[in-house]
């Protein structure tokens, strides 16, 4: 059920190298809708990590959990559940999803402002770098300052600092208990969910979708009760609207323009985004406690990333963009020099995922 | 010949000239260059490294940080940068071609958000004045290392230093929003944000923890957690200590995460009882202290569930302290832990590596073992909830060999942590200190690659030179003294 396959990993990289060979690094494939697509489209050379796969070490008291890069995340979760453990940043679920994927496009689910991101939990992680070498950075412990912190860089790098082997994350137990509680008729703004995070409640997640407000809370029983005895609202009986935000399929998502993720301060006000050109306005779901937004729009790139600048945050496009087209809010100044100097300390030939993140760190 | 002229200056002259240029960049008297002014710049915390830098400069705005920066670049002079001097690895030791650059100006909090939740504060303020100025919001500033009275969060976010509560609320990674920083060309850039993440590569991961090599923090934007309403603390004693690293994993086991959890073996009980009188019971061969925070009802539901485990896992006794004094009280024992076995022996050294907590009888012992071929004693305080180490050798610094002697074990334990699958620091960082021992938890290729992301910050790699990553020669030379299981490291290499 596991398959060791870096040595082949390792020559195919190499070899690509050593050719000056640009390649695409694939996992399961469910997140090839991210991300830029070269406006030249020869098929491109593939590494698939897909063959890369199982867990590696995992001892639940330890809290860490080690697996090559194309076990499904499925597996990954469901070998954690058996020991009532989880990953704490709840990352979406896409079908065919692996961990290496997850973790190079640094996606975590509604619960990241309450339990942290990827990258918090990210302790250790194998590459093959673009120049074809085998490194090992971080390891299998929860405090290690040994060296820069490569393994959190790598993370959300969308494989463009390397191909990902092994990943080893910090784990954590399963809440023994989960509460969801909806409040109607929610203000239109991020002023409630903003005042919760500064009180000492056990919230993991808070979304606001039209006018219903979820705030979801998880831990132990009796402080889950306590705490939505306080908050008041009305308990869901299902699991309320978090897979379905988490894995971009509620309801919300069925409008079908482009998805854009906003990612601002919680606090910012709401984006200043034009309506379409038949007058129809931007659509957006909050999660995040506000700090993630979703937005439907038609607007153009350039657009959406004045908007996010303009709430001090970032832009991303969410669904398939035209090739050529920017899906990732640039990067300039002294910034785009350093992080384009980064990639090329990985990947001086900028082999890997070419054209794919930022392009403006490619040329 | 003109390019030789730099080389050719003496001591006492570059001295002069590099002291009078950068008089010319910053205020009078910000620019130190007597032998009495610069001797307290002369090491951090790790004493046993001693050195001068030419001049010690101490800018008080961001511009005449940037200004020193341009000027070291262009005469291509090293720069070591230093918060309070906490430091244990020797991170902020000066480098004797060099200047060292000083942030204790940079002292103020310049906003307090209570309403968003964050700080933005300059480089030298302490770690624990953040939390002060936080406090009668009901907020504060999670990490919190035992040096917190004195340690910049300048220094914080160059260690990535984590404290007492670091297993719940992370490390200064987990805490700091976004920093705005000077590179080695003197430009001015703002890394992180305000909101979860920011676009391109996560640079705020990568400076924190860097130990001053990439870039000057001359800003620092912290989150704000809110204060637990509630924290309360058993102290759970055991008859030997591997019972006590059992029922650390039995906690965790049982699926509760505790604030802090915290392992003391019996000389440093002793003497931190002695230093503290905080009610530890010296007879123990090991205290637990475990933090539960939380809503009271949280905190009173897990209570119960942590005695449980802790007497079902042979504790020998089990106290909760019953006043908010009393838990201070014994969390100053755990603290001024470094002191109080300060006090028990003319020097000691502390030692930060961390294992994978199933590890900690195997290395307790072998570390006795170690103990007894050195004619050293040991004292173990350990982060014990995320594995991490603090033994501390007692040795005697007039004592003619006793300080190599004491180098030397420290390696030695530092090497088997590696061996066991951790890692040769924790939270103190490499800077002069393991360097060596960096040679034996990564390989060449790795070497290579940190090297390579240094360049890509400071190419002529001004900044904290010599620091943090082996140099392969270096790693050569001590594989030629350490040979391990019959074969040399990065056999590749020549040796010299
Ligand atoms: C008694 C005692 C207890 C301690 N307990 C803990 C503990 O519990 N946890 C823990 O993690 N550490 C602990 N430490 C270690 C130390 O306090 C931390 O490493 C601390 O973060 C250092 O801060 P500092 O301001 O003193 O930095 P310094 O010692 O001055 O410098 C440390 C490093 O940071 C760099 N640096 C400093 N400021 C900047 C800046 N503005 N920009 C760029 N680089 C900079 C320096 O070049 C150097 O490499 C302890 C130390 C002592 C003496």
């Amino acid at each position: 059920m596991t398959n060791d396959a870096s040595a082949a990993l390792l020559e195919t990289v190499q070899q690509y190298v050593a050719g000056a060979n640009p390649f695409v690094i694939v996992g399961g494939g469910s997140k090839s809708f991210l991300g830029c697509r070269p406006a030249v489209s020869e098929p491109p050379a593939v590494v698939s990590v897909a063959e890369h796969h199982g867990v590696i070490n995992y001892e639940p008291t330890e809290l860490v959990m080690t697996a090559r890069s194309g076990t499904p995340l499925s597996t990954v979760i469901s070998t954690l559940h058996e020991h009532g453990q989880q990953l704490p940043f709840d990352p979406p679920q896409l079908p065919n999803a692996t961990l290496g994927g997850t973790v190079a496009c640094g996606l975590s689910g509604p619960t990241r402002p309450y339990a942290g991101s990827v990258r918090d939990h990210a302790l250790g992680v194998r590459i093959i770098s673009g120049k074809g070498e085998d490194c090992s950075f971080g390891g299998e412990v929860m405090k290690n300052v040994a060296g820069y912190d490569v393994s959190r860089v790598q993370v959300g790098a969308f494989g463009t600092l390397g191909v990902l082997l092994d990943i080893s994350l910090k784990v954590l137990p399963l809440p023994e208990s989960t509460v969801t509680l909806m409040f109607e008729q929610a203000a239109h703004d991020t002023v409630p969910m903003v005042q919760l995070a500064r009180q000492y409640l056990p919230v993991t997640g808070a979304v606001l979708i039209g006018e219903q407000r979820f705030i979801r809370l998880a831990g132990s029983e009796a402080g889950v009760k306590a705490a939505a005895a306080q908050l008041g609202g009305e308990s869901v009986n299902d699991d309320g609207p978090w897979t379905g935000v988490r894995d971009l399929s509620h309801a919300f998502f069925d409008d079908i323009r482009p998805t854009w993720r906003f990612s601002v301060p919680d606090y910012a006000s709401t984006l200043e985004l034009p309506n379409d050109d038949d007058g129809t306005p931007a659509a957006t779901l909050y999660d995040w406690g506000g700090a993630q937004r979703w937005v439907k729009t038609n607007a153009s790139a350039e657009v959406c990333f004045a908007a996010a600048a303009g709430a001090k945050g970032h832009a991303t496009r969410f669904s398939e963009a035209p090739a050529g087209a920017p899906t990732h809010q640039p990067i300039n100044g002294v910034s785009a020099r350093l992080q384009s100097e980064l990639r090329a300390s990985f990947d001086p030939h900028r082999l890997c995922n070419r054209g794919r993140f930022h392009p403006e760190l490619d040329s | 010949m003109v390019a030789d002229a730099k080389t050719a200056l003496s001591r006492a002259d570059k001295r002069a000239l590099y002291s009078s240029e950068l008089s010319a960049l910053v205020p009078k008297g910000q620019v130190l260059h007597t032998d009495e002014d610069l001797r307290p710049y002369e090491s951090d915390g790790l004493t046993v490294f001693k050195r001068a830098p030419l001049s010690v400069v101490l800018p008080a705005t961001i511009e005449e940080v940037q200004a020193v920066m341009r000027w070291a670049s262009s005469r291509q002079v090293p720069v070591v940068a230093r918060g309070a001097g906490t430091g244990l690895s020797g991170g902020a030791l000066p480098h004797e071609d060099g200047i060292l650059l000083g942030l204790a100006k940079f002292n103020k909090i310049l906003e307090l958000n209570a309403e968003h939740g964050y700080a933005r504060v300059q480089p030298g303020v302490t770690n624990l004045a953040i939390s002060n100025v936080a406090r009668p919001h009901g907020l504060y500033y999670a990490p919190d290392p035992s040096s917190q009275i004195a340690c910049t969060i300048g220094g914080n976010v160059a260690e990535n230093s984590g404290g007492v509560h670091c297993l719940k609320y992370g490390l200064t990674v987990h805490n700091v929003l976004s920093i705005d920083v000077v590179t080695v060309d003197g430009e001015l850039l703002t890394i992180g944000a305000m909101g979860c993440d920011d676009a391109g590569y996560d640079l705020m991961a990568l400076l924190t923890g860097s130990e001053g090599m990439l870039a000057v923090t001359v800003e620092v934007t912290v989150k704000l957690l809110p204060v637990p309403p509630v924290a309360k603390l058993v102290m759970a004693a055991f008859n030997s200590v591997s019972a006590a690293g059992d029922a650390v994993g039995s906690v965790i086991a049982e699926g509760i995460i505790p604030a802090g959890l915290e392992l003391m073996d019996s000389p440093a009980i002793v003497a931190a009882e002695d230093f503290a009188g905080c009610g530890y019971p010296t007879d123990a061969a090991a205290v637990l202290l475990c933090e539960l925070d939380g809503t009271e009802a949280e905190v009173n539901a897990q209570i119960g569930r942590v005695s449980d485990v802790f007497n079902r896992c042979h504790a020998t006794a089990l106290h909760i302290a019953e006043t908010e004094d009393e838990r201070l009280l014994l969390w100053k024992g755990r603290k001024s832990a470094f002191p109080a076995v300060g006090r028990i022996s003319p020097d000691y050294y502390c030692i930060d590596g961390t294992i994978p907590r199933r590890e900690l009888s195997t290395v307790l012992s072998r570390m006795d073992e170690l103990s007894k071929e050195f004619g050293l004693r040991i004292a173990n305080v350990f982060h014990a909830g995320d594995g991490n180490l603090h033994p501390l050798i007692l040795y005697d610094a007039s004592v003619d060999g006793e300080t190599e002697r004491t180098e030397r074990l420290g390696s030695e334990i530092l090497q088997l942590c590696v061996k066991v699958g951790g890692t040769v620091t924790g939270e103190h960082g490499v800077g002069v200190e393991k360097i060596n021992e960096m040679c034996v938890q990564f390989d060449t290729d790795t070497l290579n690659q940190f090297h390579a992301v240094k360049a890509a910050f400071d190419p002529a790699g001004l900044l904290n030179p010599g620091k943090a990553i082996p140099t392969l020669q270096r790693c050569a030379e001590f594989g030629a003294m350490h040979v391990h299981n019959g074969q040399c490291s990065h056999p590749e290499l020549e040796r010299f």
